[in-house]
């Protein structure tokens, strides 16, 4: 190694050519171990630095990765739609590990190669969406519950405008629902004047929607997972133990009788709640609300009590929280207890089967 | 050193982490908080104000912020922005009549300044439900593909058999670890 001579060298010009072997020993002594500790730390710091942490490997790796996914998007066309879908998905899953691949390399990076790889990345992703929407462009939105679901209706062959058929009136415009979602929905919707009934078989464990009701008597003998109640006039709606919530939105006029989990009423005016809650029930945006003890029984309530899991010794339906009156001062004017003497204790159909 | 690094070296001595759940009244987002801290879920009562959890993940402290869905919370919702690393969206994939209502309330959170660099977790709740939608269909319904300012994950959850949580959480841990204890 010539780089020891080096500090010598340099002595000798400014004195006379013996001072060469005048530099003192301890001095050369320390010139060594100088030279030798700094090669010990390189070698440590080699030793420590494993091939995939560096910027160079990071760099070819990125950009051969970035080269392929280039590739793939250019070959993608619009002649087979499956293909392209496939070749886009690929290449959405490519570009998908190679951000993990940069995030994971984050650590031993320059800012500016972070930034220039970050840059490019941006620039898949942009080349990639304005690939999809030229080779694929977006359907019209619509719910497909299952792919059996969507079978069924292949098989029946629909008419092809049968997603436009079924606009629900509630849904603001933009969200549309497929025929299939609505068979596929346990309960009963846009009824007038009807007796409506379900089996314990029908409503277990299920989610239940009631919608666009008015003068309607439902009786659902059994225990379902939710219930929800929209859009409801002058029905008297009884159900089994609910074992999590009940959601009602949008009901006047009417008469709800349920055991439940949770009771959440919204905008729901001159309605009568017979209530078994477990936990505090609320209501908002709400007036006229009359609360009383769940009176009803069926010959298969206490099966589906234990069905549903209630608590039966625990019933809070007078500890309703109000949503728009956080007083705890005052009483809420939204809601009222109904006097004793007048709850109703029977619920008999007998009447509504004349109708 | 500058101030960002300073503040980031803090943190990562605590390993502290705070998460905003927001979403729809009744969504089941106590229920997950519940559930994922162990506790009994069958007594919850709908949120009338907030829930605080702070616990111990993978030697991460979250603190966990569980606010009330409610109409007339939601304009609350501000107050708790501030600082949030990551943002837990709960979806009830069951409530289809409801589901716009849901796009739109994430989509105003999404232009807020102060949730600008979190990471969005969005949990596809009530899987366990049967007439539940798919994690994919609630994917679409929500538009979440053009997301393109925050990194987002979208999970299909049960919070009430606990099916899928941990692995969300921990999506969500990952994500905010990179950026906020490894950027420097």
């Amino acid at each position: 190694m010539d780089v020891p001579a080096a500090p010598c060298r340099g002595h000798e010009d400014s004195s006379s050519a013996g001072d060469v072997v005048r530099v003192p020993e301890r001095i050369l002594k320390r010139e060594q171990a100088r030279l030798e500790d700094a090669e010990r730390r390189k070698e440590v710091k080699e030793r420590h630095s494993v091939a995939e942490e560096n910027s160079d490997f990071f760099t070819k790796t990125f950009s051969r990765d970035r080269a392929a996914i280039d590739q793939l998007i250019d070959t993608c066309s619009g002649t087979d739609r499956a293909s392209a879908t496939r070749t886009l998905e690929e290449a959405t899953a490519k570009t998908q590990l190679l951000q993990k691949f940069l995030n994971d390399s984050m650590k031993f990076l320059a800012q500016y190669d972070l930034r220039q790889a970050q840059a490019s990345l941006q620039k898949l992703q942009t080349s990639l969406t304005e690939k999809r929407d030229e080779v694929l462009p977006k359907k019209k939105f619509a719910f497909r519950s299952r792919t059996k679901a969507k079978e069924e209706v292949a098989e029946a062959a629909a008419p092809p405008q049968s997603e436009e058929t079924v606009v629900d009136a509630v849904t603001p415009a933009g969200v549309r629902f497929d025929e299939t979602v609505y068979t596929k929905q346990c309960g009963f919707s846009h009824q007038e004047a009807a007796v409506l009934t379900k089996t314990a078989e029908e409503l277990l464990k299920q989610d239940v929607l009631l919608s666009h009701l008015t003068d309607c008597k439902v009786r659902l003998l059994g225990a379902p997972s939710t219930l929800h109640i929209k859009h409801v006039r002058g029905c008297e709606i009884l159900c089994g133990p609910v074992s999590s919530s009940v959601f009602v939105d949008h009901c006047r006029d009417s008469t709800l009788v349920v055991p439940c989990q949770q009771l959440r009423t919204h905008n729901t005016t001159a309605t009568q709640v017979y209530l078994h809650v477990t936990s505090r029930p609320i209501i908002e945006d709400c007036s006229g609300v009359s609360f009383a003890p769940f009176t009803w029984s069926y010959p298969t309530l206490d099966r589906d009590f234990e069905v549903s899991g209630l608590d039966r010794t625990r019933n809070n339906w007078t500890q309703v929280d109000d949503f728009n009156w956080l007083s705890a001062s005052t009483p809420s004017p939204n809601w009222t207890v109904v006097p004793e003497g007048d709850r109703r204790t029977t619920w008999d159909l007998n009447e509504a089967h004349e109708i | 050193m500058g101030l960002l690094t300073i503040l980031k070296k803090m943190k990562h001595k605590e390993r502290e982490m705070r998460l905003l759940m927001l979403g729809l009244d009744n969504a089941g987002k106590t229920t997950i908080l519940k559930k994922f801290n162990g506790e009994d879920v069958s007594t919850i009562s709908p949120t009338l104000g907030f829930n605080i959890k702070t616990l111990e993940h993978r030697g991460f402290k979250l603190n966990i912020w569980d606010v009330g869905g409610q109409k007339s919370l939601r304009s609350y919702w501000r107050n708790y922005f501030e600082s949030t690393d990551g943002l837990v969206w709960v979806v009830d994939s069951a409530d289809r009549l409801r589901l716009d209502d849901c796009k739109r309330e994430l989509s105003v959170l999404l232009l807020e300044e102060r949730l600008a660099g979190a990471t969005l977790l969005v949990f596809a709740n009530k899987q366990d439900l049967p007439g539940a939608l798919s994690k994919e269909a609630i994917q679409e319904a929500m538009g979440l593909d053009d997301i393109k300012t925050h990194h987002w994950c979208i999970m299909g959850c049960s919070a009430v058999t606990g099916e899928n949580l941990l692995s969300g959480v921990d999506w969500l841990l990952d994500d905010i670890a990179a950026r906020v204890f490894t950027a420097d």
